[in-house]
């Protein structure tokens, strides 16, 4: 992936649903859930307002798995 | 010879790797730039001391009495609890900028008692409460003081009352190069029986779980033999590293990966994460640890019972190579040899006629300095990307700071002003550890101004990176100083200077004195500014922001620091001119560059010019945009620090070159006022020597009347930053219905200004 396209990528926590949030290139939503290959088990969520989530580091992806 | 310095000796000649261990780990790495991944750049807060037990770090690993490899792979540091602590005490505890009334403050006992500087032998002492530690009490009492009041320290608290505590004192001693002993001795200071849980702990930094791919190092258990467990450390990276541990202590294993339950509120991979042994010790969570014996964290668990009064010895060995009798009889004698080296070597160094009093002090300040010693880890670019700020992104977020650094990798060991308060390099204050490493370790001292000027840390536009809150600040250039002082040191000790060492950092700092010249000298006119410039340089704006009143200043303290550093480039440039003509050029271009500074700070514009005759002092100088212009008449440090430009010249070189003597010569003559307010250089001194100096011996005699006046600078406690005349006269100025007032204040500042831990 390239560099312009990976920083588009955001990381959040929604610590009121104990999971990962990943909001992909295209801006789309996508729920992680705990454990490992959390990126391919993936499911799309619906995030309407982003204040909800925390930012989290963007070194936190390879430990998602996001490619 | 001694032997510590033929090991010196063998490491700089012969590679002979007797510096890849040493007491790399920092003190903090929580609270810092590096960790903080906030929008709004507050690193305090962002990963707190809470959150460190439990959250793996970006950057860097933090420890007790810790020590790492160069590359900070592996590291190893004390764990300790005393049965009462809320927490097991894996790092030491202060407060954060914002919670001590006097800014960040580490609140514990610990002194670094010995180090050589190759750390073939180090010692290092910590007083740990028998008491809970009161962590609670600490940070209310100093969040309800004021900034009139005196801290609140640990001793205050009571908790070392009826002397109730440990002194645990850690011993290292290389065997070789990478074959350490550890010696760690508790001693019960108190008047009761008291039980310690010790946990030499063993890990490897988080490296495999920010970047894809990369391979998982691994610690596991080795076979148990009679009266020792050992653990292997395996990485990619490196040769394997074993760990001994004498007697039988439980070995527990998890991963340095953070506890993201805890941290994040989403469940956890594994149980087994970087705070499972405080759960496990604690909180009785026996599934907390990996029974498999493996991970990437492990320790060796010890319960200790030490009699009042008495003393409890436990000993380890970090080794590459398998030990088959770890703690034979050869370990009590290398350890003893060690420290006799260390003896030898500093009886060396230590001019002869100091007391036996003053030579522990010189020794141990010298321990002090090299156990200060930090891997610094900081990729700039890396950074700026994993937090949406990638500076090829034309969709990238503004990052709070050090947004045009990303040229920056920084990987190194660096000397940290202190591991603790201030855990990241600050570039001036480094030029002056030099000077007093160098005494003890010329290569290291070297080393460190070399990788300030190096294309990983040096801006392109030549600027030196100041310090990681802000890269691009402004600090006193005295690089150069440090430089000629460093290779002088070194000739005198070795008998030879580093000459190409030398030629290679003069380019360096060319580019740096023009970023100076063309970025700092606004008009051309060789007048400075700078903003703060690091010391307690009281102003009554701050300098490094915008002025109230617009327009800007010109600054005594910048100019007189512009001044120092043409003169150590004209030394510089002499002493090359010695060994390669080339240089006799630059000698002459920086004399002559010297002289238009120094001449400017005494008279430039009669009235308005940083030198007062009225008042005898040189003050900063406020241009407002209108073009009109004011000194602004507070007497502190920066108004002394011209006294610093001066430096005497032996002439040696204008005998080598005879034609230079002539083209001063006509210089001086064709610009006479250039010497007029001024010491003139063309006078002659003792043994034929000139000066250079700002000062001329009238205003010398008229700034030392005010230096050495009680009722102004001189103090019981040295000098002041500030003259105590301010105490009945605060300098009062006012712009736009703002009035703006510096008033004397022994000690530390009422100023919030610089962040509340400055003057």
């Amino acid at each position: 992936m390239d560099r312009v396209l990976q920083v588009r990528i955001a990381i959040y926590v929604d610590r009121q649903r104990g999971q990962w949030v990943v909001r992909d290139g295209d801006g789309r939503f996508w729920a992680l859930p705990a454990g490992d290959d959390a990126w391919q088990r993936r499911q799309p969520c619906d995030v309407r307002d982003e204040d909800g989530l925390e930012p989290v580091p963007g070194h936190y992806r390879s430990l998602l798995g996001i490619p | 010879m001694s032997a510590e310095h033929r090991r010196l000796e063998e490491a700089r000649q012969q590679n002979i790797p007797w510096k890849k261990w040493g007491p790399y780990l920092s003190e903090r790495q929580w609270g810092t730039v590096r960790e903080d991944f906030s929008d709004n750049g507050d690193a305090w807060n962002y990963f707190t001391h809470d959150q460190a037990r439990s959250r793996a770090y970006r950057w860097g690993e933090d420890g007790l009495a810790g020590i790492s490899d160069d590359q900070q792979l592996l590291c190893f540091a004390l764990a300790l609890w005393n049965g009462q602590d809320p927490i097991l005490k894996e790092r030491l505890f202060g407060l954060a900028n914002s919670e001590g009334n006097h800014g960040e403050d580490v609140k514990e006992y610990y002194f670094y008692l010995d180090s050589t500087p190759t750390h073939s032998y180090m010692k290092w002492l910590y007083k740990y409460p028998q008491r809970a530690y009161p962590y609670g009490d600490i940070v209310e009492t100093n969040r309800r003081r004021n900034r009139t009041e005196p801290e609140y320290e640990l001793l205050d608290t009571g908790v070392f009352a009826d002397s109730r505590y440990f002194d645990v004192i850690v011993e290292y001693a290389k065997a070789s190069p990478e074959d350490l002993l550890i010696q760690v001795t508790i001693a019960n200071r108190g008047p009761e029986a008291a039980e310690l849980h010790v946990l030499p702990t063993l890990w490897f930094r988080n490296v495999w779980s920010w970047e894809s791919g990369a391979v998982k190092p691994q610690l596991r258990a080795e076979p148990a033999s009679a009266g020792i467990q050992a653990m292997r450390a395996t990485a990619p990276e490196h040769n394997d590293v074993l760990l001994y541990c004498e007697g039988q202590p439980t070995l527990l294993f998890t991963e340095n990966e953070t506890n993201t339950q805890r941290t994040f509120g989403v469940p956890n991979r594994s149980p087994y994460v970087k705070d499972s042994f405080n759960d496990w010790l604690l909180h009785g969570q026996k599934e907390r640890v990996n029974p498999a014996l493996e991970g990437t964290k492990a320790a060796a668990y010890y319960r200790v019972q030490v009699p009042a009064g008495g003393s409890q010895v436990l000993r380890l060995r970090l080794a590459t190579k398998a030990q088959a009798k770890p703690f034979d009889a050869s370990y009590a004698s290398t350890l003893k040899a060690r420290l006799a080296e260390a003896d030898e070597f500093y009886g060396s160094v230590i001019p002869k006629a100091l007391s036996p009093d003053e030579a522990n002090i010189m020794r141990q300040a010298l321990a002090g300095m090299l156990w200060t010693k930090q891997f610094y880890h900081y990729d700039v670019d890396k950074w700026l990307e994993e937090r949406g700020c990638d500076p090829f992104n034309p969709q990238r977020k503004q990052a709070p700071r050090n947004d045009l650094w990303h040229h920056m990798y920084n990987g190194d060991i660096i000397s940290m002003p202190d591991k603790w308060e201030y855990p990241w390099y600050a570039a001036w204050d480094l030029a002056f550890h030099v000077i007093a490493l160098t005494l003890v370790d010329p290569d290291f001292g070297k080393e460190q101004l070399r990788l300030m000027l190096r294309e990983r840390y040096l801006h392109p536009n030549g600027q030196i990176p100041a310090y990681e809150w802000n890269f691009g600040d402004v600090n006193p250039p005295v690089h150069a100083w440090s430089t000629i002082f460093t290779y002088r040191l070194e000739k005198m000790n070795r008998g030879a200077g580093d000459v190409p060492w030398l030629k290679s950092s003069f380019q360096k700092l060319l580019l740096n004195f023009t970023w100076w010249v063309n970025r700092k000298d606004r008009t051309g006119r060789n007048a400075f500014e700078g903003g703060f410039l690091g010391l307690d340089n009281i102003g009554v704006f701050d300098r490094s922001s915008p002025l109230p009143t617009g327009g800007y200043l010109e600054q005594a303290d910048g100019t007189a620091w512009m001044c120092l550093f043409s003169q150590n480039m004209l030394e510089i440039a002499a002493e090359l001119a010695l060994h390669d003509p080339e240089y006799a050029e630059m000698a002459l271009k920086f004399l002559e560059h010297y002289l238009w500074i120094a001449s400017s700070m005494t008279h430039l514009g009669s009235d308005s010019g940083m030198w007062d005759e009225e008042d005898g002092f040189f003050y900063d100088v406020l241009r407002l945009p209108d073009g009109r212009a004011q000194r602004l008449k507070v007497r502190s440090m920066v108004g002394l620090l011209p006294f610093c430009a001066a430096t005497s010249f032996d002439g040696i070189v204008l005998e080598k070159y005879p034609e230079m003597r002539l083209r001063i010569r006509r210089f001086l003559v064709k610009r006479p006022e250039m010497r007029q307010n001024i010491h003139d250089p063309a006078l002659q001194g003792v043994a034929g020597r000139r000066l250079a100096s700002i000062l001329d011996e009238h205003k010398l005699r008229r700034v030392l009347a005010r230096l050495l006046d009680e009722r102004e600078f001189l103090s019981p406690y040295g000098i002041r930053s500030l003259s105590r005349a301010h105490a009945e006269q605060p300098y009062v100025f006012k712009a736009g219905g703002q009035e703006y007032r510096v008033g004397y204040v022994p000690a530390e500042s009422d100023s919030g200004m610089f962040g509340g831990n400055s003057n």
